[in-house]
């Protein structure tokens, strides 16, 4: 298995700051992606696909915060509430507020990804781009939207 | 002590000329360098513009635009990081080099993606920041295109 604590603080020993301000930035996207899944389960008829997402964002979050804990870094909290781009009152608000979650998790792991040069590191942000990604496009596919793909995931224009 | 007893022999002078020249001298022996090494991204230059060719063969419209647009922001890649022209030339070269296929089925398009996927993780590890990014952001693509055609 992979050392968390050499991850963000690989040979020079001393965690990089850009590194660890990043790996929080995509902390606090897995934070809003776990609430918004708890905010549109009542509205969306795909509850397996939610609740797939749902322990999939836990278990990112966990793990985030323990590799930043072994860095000596204390892990931001999750916000009382997030803001979703759109008012959650129906199916189709669900999946935009789902898509949206996904999205900013890519761009904030995408973040990681330029700002490490740890192998591990990089691999851990590239699973976590690779995975909303694919959830991204999962939801845009259920919701009916087209493009579907997002073709790059991770940029502002996704 | 050594440079002592050199004193007479090296006068000011002297050593100031070969100081000026010594640039003057390397600059004219290396014109021919040697052939930089190829970028690993031109590979992927040519992979990401193969699988646009085949999806385009095989109907999948969406994965086509996506692989011709990646195709597009890795070569300008390969582009900056080697800005001098004639390096740049050949990879526009290489498209009509492959001939497009004139068929192709979902799930080869589904192969050459997962391939494609799998070619950029690797590179991901070792590449400079900037780069990781755009990997990054282009094997999440690929992934995010299996997904459209499953």
């Amino acid at each position: 298995m992979t050392q968390p604590s050499s991850a963000i603080a690989p040979a020079s020993g001393k965690p990089t700051g850009d590194a660890v301000q990043a790996v929080q930035d995509a902390l606090a996207a897995e934070h809003a992606a776990v609430w918004t899944h708890g905010l549109v389960s009542a509205f969306v008829e795909e509850a397996q696909q939610v609740a797939e997402g749902a322990n999939a964002h836990r278990a990112r979050r966990d793990a985030t915060e323990r590799l930043l804990r072994d860095v000596s870094a204390q892990p931001v909290p999750p916000a009382p509430a997030y803001l979703p781009p759109a008012p959650v009152t129906d199916a189709p608000s669900s999946i935009a507020a789902l898509v949206a979650v996904e999205v900013d998790a890519c761009v904030a792991w995408r973040g990681v990804l330029e700002r490490t040069e740890d192998p591990d590191l990089r691999r851990t942000a590239l699973d976590a781009l690779t995975a909303s990604a694919v959830r991204a496009t999962r939801w845009r596919k259920t919701g009916g939207l087209l493009p579907a793909a997002l073709v790059l995931p991770g940029t502002a224009v996704g | 002590m050594i440079a002592e007893s050199r004193g007479p022999l090296l006068s000011r002078r002297r050593v100031l000329l070969a100081a000026a020249s010594a640039p003057l001298a390397v600059a004219c022996t290396t014109p021919p360098p040697a052939p930089p090494p190829p970028d690993p991204l031109a590979d992927l230059v040519v992979q990401a513009r193969a699988d646009a060719a085949l999806a385009t063969a095989a109907g999948a419209t969406e994965v086509a635009e996506a692989r011709t647009e990646h195709a597009r922001l890795l070569q300008a890649e390969v582009d900056r990081a080697r800005p001098s022209g004639p390096s740049s030339s050949p990879a526009p070269s290489s498209t009509s080099a492959a001939p497009p296929p004139s068929s192709g089925t979902p799930e080869q398009v589904v192969e050459a993606l997962r391939a494609a996927q799998q070619a950029g993780a690797e590179l991901v590890a070792t590449a400079p920041p900037y780069r990781a990014g755009l990997l990054g952001s282009v094997v999440a693509g690929c992934a995010s295109l299996v997904e459209v055609l499953s």
